[in-house]
């Protein structure tokens, strides 16, 4: 599958990612944050984790409006599959993409850890790898309860207070289904020595 | 002005003001004080220890870099090699923890990516005063916060590190912070050397501020009770340059567009220009007014020595301009043109279309002076002297997971390993991992800085050898007191002498380093702390050795390397320790742990984090006390016909003893962290 993987300055999982996509036996191509793409030269978009723009103004704030997400939106509206990992979700949030804000950590303190996971719609249970600062979750309490009404959220923390994300969120999805965010990382959980397999075909 | 405030302002000694005025033939002008200033400071010509630093130098073929250079590179065979390095920040962290210990991880970031390696890990070696002590809370808060932010940012891993708590660092702590680079298959080693007459002197990076001025000498001086006056010799970092800046240069390396590139660290502009001329032979003629201000007001002097952080300095072809330019710019980075290379060897500084100085670089670089500083010799004591202190020891420990767990230790995908074990384990693309281990044990080095230095090098390659990993070479990070004090320069030349011999011992060369001297707080100078960072190869990834006990029904010992009871002797050390690898290559090991200061009972604690304990046959008590014991976890065959002392201590059964968070909280608690 042809995958298209966006870099911003300050992007720094994408490298990470575009392997887990080789490994998996995609095709990706890195496309930067000034160029335009044509939506109908990729099958999928994975938006890689890392500090873009140095999280300056607020984290993903700034990425959010750069050209390539321009096309990233066109890409969304076709229908696509595009997934934001870590930093990746907070841009597409940031982008009105998807629903809610991620904050800071309730301790302040940057987390690195591993999480255990459950997908409420299915009940699966996973196990990936945690790095963030501003993680937390947030969306007003109508936009939540929506969330959960239309099936929108796809992945809980299993530890109560992981980082204070409301109802431990730590991935959402859009009404449609095809644009999906996700705090944790599952390109750094795909073969055994990394500690777990959970990232292995985790989404296409 | 007075010569006597000029050569305080300057921190210059009136011997040395003597001597400057015997090189030139005439008293320093102008800028030239600035320059005498910065690169003739112990920081930047280590004039107090480069002959004893010579001690170090190994004909060993794996190293691929001659001294000089900003990072050692070694070879590890299989069209891999590595880069790595260890400094200290130890002065600035102290003024202001979080910047200092930031731009602490991103001066040897670029020491790395300098020479052309992608980094990969970053470790950090860190001692702190006594929780109670002023500050100090903060000062921890804020060092841990600054390394994971810059750490985090950039993208590199923060795979290990070792971190202890005295009083001697209640008012000096230290801040160590090692990071290591791998070289793509076909990526040419890059030098620092600047060579090729015609070629350009290009600025590349963030713009140059009034932060840090005066750094280099700052950190060259003893602090006394005004630390808040030194705040403005602080660099201030900013990693989401650091991390643009990495990009850019290793895609220019990896295109081939420059001859020679360096850092612009401690003395920035000055020691990046005049050493690169220097080791090159050649002259410079560089025009200050070129180079990129963040403030407009700043003069020659403050542009010569600012310490701004993530700028670069790199010698081009003229030809290759253009598509340099394209590539900084793409990255939102300064770029510009300060200058050419000469044939002359000198350095010409232009301000303003006059020349404000004209100087031949080795004068400054080469010519500095260099102290054989009166010591005496120390030996190792009577070990028997520790025995009390590991049973204090083991009561009185910290766990400082809660600052480990605040870096980012996956991106990147190597790190099969992370803190919270004996050792840091990356993937390598050939199917073998490199093991990371970080040593010195100030309470150790309090009782007997000659066996501590020992000790700080000893204890990470066994640690090593305990996983299966074999020390291939070593970077130290010397931090002492005052050398003008006989006590403080015997105990580094101690130190110099203990770390040289494992290198040669375990064939490990110390490939580059850092001496950080003047620890010192009004008199009072730190316990002397010679961090080590060894680095060793496991030659397969499939070879398993774990750390925690792995299967019922195994025999459990411990390994006598070095009782107390027996005269110290590392080559012992080494050869039982290479009986015991060799059993472990052939696959006879399940798992295994050096015991630390920590004590036997924690260190099966740990083992036993696998669910996994033994049904102990016989109590700590009874065992042989020891500096170097294994724990190690094997079938019947090991034991059979080993030349190790060794004793039984019990065998492995299921256990539902979970970990317990008790020890880390008593940490957490200590400092008010939770």
């Amino acid at each position: 599958m042809k995958v298209g993987v966006v870099q911003f300055p300050g992007t720094n999982c994408d490298r990470d990612v575009f392997q887990w996509l080789v490994d998996q036996g995609h095709s990706p191509t890195y496309l930067w944050h000034q160029d335009r793409f044509d939506r109908g030269s990729f099958e999928a978009c994975v938006i890689p984790g890392g500090f873009s723009f140095g999280d300056y103004l607020r984290s993903g704030a700034l990425a959010a409006r750069s050209s390539v997400m321009k096309s990233v939106s066109e890409m969304a509206k076709s229908g696509k599959p595009i997934l934001g990992i870590c930093n990746g979700f907070q841009i597409l949030c940031e982008a009105g993409l998807l629903p809610g804000v991620l904050m800071q950590n309730q301790k302040g303190n940057f987390i690195d850890d591993w999480a255990d996971l459950k997908n409420p719609l299915n009940n699966k249970k996973i196990r990936l790898p945690v790095a963030h600062g501003d993680g937390r979750y947030f969306a007003s309490s109508d936009t939540v309860k929506k969330l959960w009404d239309q099936n929108q959220v796809n992945w809980c923390y299993e530890r109560a207070d992981f980082n204070g994300s409301v109802d431990e969120i730590a991935g959402v999805q859009c009404l449609s289904g095809n644009v999906k965010g996700l705090m944790p990382h599952p390109e750094r959980a795909y073969q055994n020595w990394m500690g777990s397999t959970d990232g292995w075909q985790f989404w296409i | 002005m007075d010569l006597n405030l000029k050569l305080k302002k300057y921190r210059i000694k009136p011997e040395e003001y003597d001597l400057i005025c015997k090189l030139l033939n005439r008293p320093p002008e102008g800028v030239e004080w600035a320059l005498f200033s910065s690169l003739w400071s112990e920081h930047c010509s280590y004039k107090s220890s480069k002959n004893y630093l010579k001690a170090f130098r190994s004909e060993d073929p794996r190293i691929l870099t001659d001294e000089g250079e900003n990072a050692g590179v070694f070879d590890l065979g299989f069209d891999e090699r590595m880069a790595f390095k260890m400094e200290s920040h130890n002065h600035p962290s102290f003024i202001e923890p979080f910047h200092g210990a930031a731009t602490g991880v991103g001066g040897i970031l670029r020491d790395i990516f300098t020479m052309g390696a992608r980094p990969i890990a970053l470790a950090n070696f860190l001692c702190f005063g006594d929780s109670e002590s002023p500050r100090m809370k903060s000062i921890l808060r804020g060092v841990a916060k600054g390394i994971s932010t810059y750490g985090n940012c950039v993208g590199v891993p923060t795979v290990t590190g070792a971190t202890h708590s005295e009083s001697e660092y209640n008012s000096n702590v230290l801040v160590n912070a090692f990071a290591l680079g791998l070289f793509e298959k076909g990526q040419k080693m890059i030098s620092a050397k600047a060579c090729g007459i015609g070629n350009l002197v290009v600025y590349v990076g963030a713009k140059t501020g009034s932060d840090g001025v005066h750094g280099a000498s700052m950190a060259s001086e003893s602090f006394d009770s005004q630390i808040e006056a030194k705040k403005p010799t602080i660099q201030i970092g900013d990693a989401y340059f650091e991390k643009l800046l990495i990009e850019a240069c290793l895609e220019v390396l990896e295109k081939d567009l420059v001859v020679a590139m360096q850092d612009m660290g401690a003395a920035g502009l000055t020691s990046s220009s005049f050493e690169m001329a220097s080791r090159g032979g050649v002259g410079f003629n560089l025009n200050l007014s070129e180079v990129p201000l963040r403030d407009s007001r700043m003069g020659p002097e403050e542009i010569l020595l600012s310490e701004s952080q993530e700028r670069m300095l790199l010698i081009c072809e003229p030809s290759k301009k253009a598509q340099l330019e394209g590539i900084y710019q793409r990255w939102g980075l300064e770029f510009k043109v300060i200058g050419e290379v000469v044939q002359d060897r000198r350095i010409q500084l232009k301000w303003q279309n006059e020349v404000i100085c004209e100087i031949d670089p080795d004068l400054i670089v080469e010519h500095a002076p260099r102290y054989q500083r009166p010591y005496h010799q120390l030996q190792v004591q009577d070990l028997n002297l520790l025995k009390n202190h590991l049973v204090q020891c083991e009561k009185d420990w910290m766990d400082p997971e809660w600052i480990y767990r605040q870096f980012d230790q996956r991106v990147g995908l190597r790190t099969e390993v992370g803190t919270g074990n004996p050792v840091a384990s990356l993937r390598l693309k050939s199917n073998r991992n490199l093991g990371i281990a970080v040593g010195a044990r100030p309470w150790l080095l309090k009782m007997d800085p000659k066996l501590g230095a020992y000790d700080a090098a000893i204890e990470p390659c066994l640690k090593l050898m305990a996983q299966g990993f074999y020390p291939q070479a070593m970077t130290d990070c010397l931090n002492f007191g005052n050398p003008e004090k006989v006590e403080v320069m015997s105990q580094f030349v101690a130190a110099v002498e203990a770390i040289s011999d494992v290198a040669k011992i375990w064939k490990a060369p110390v490939i580059s380093g850092n001496v950080s001297f003047y620890n010192e707080t009004e008199n009072r100078n730190i316990i002397p702390t010679p961090a080590v960072a060894v680095v060793g190869l496991k030659s397969s990834s499939d070879l398993k050795i774990g750390s925690c006990l792995s299967e019922e029904g195994m025999t459990v010992g411990v390994l006598y390397l070095q009782k107390l009871s027996d005269p110290f002797d590392a080559k012992k050390i080494f050869e039982s320790a290479s009986l015991f690898f060799k059993e472990l290559l052939q696959g006879r090991v399940r798992s295994a742990r050096l015991v630390t200061e920590k004590g036997l009972d924690y260190c099966l604690f740990k083992m036993s984090e696998s669910g996994f304990g033994i049904g102990m046959s016989k109590n700590q008590t009874q065992l042989q006390a020891c500096l170097y014991q294994y724990v190690v976890e094997a079938g019947p065959d090991f034991w059979k016909n080993l030349k190790i002392p060794f004793e039984i201590i019990g065998t492995t059964k299921k256990t539902n003893q979970s970990v317990n968070s008790k020890t880390a909280n008593r940490f957490n608690q200590t400092w008010g962290l939770i």
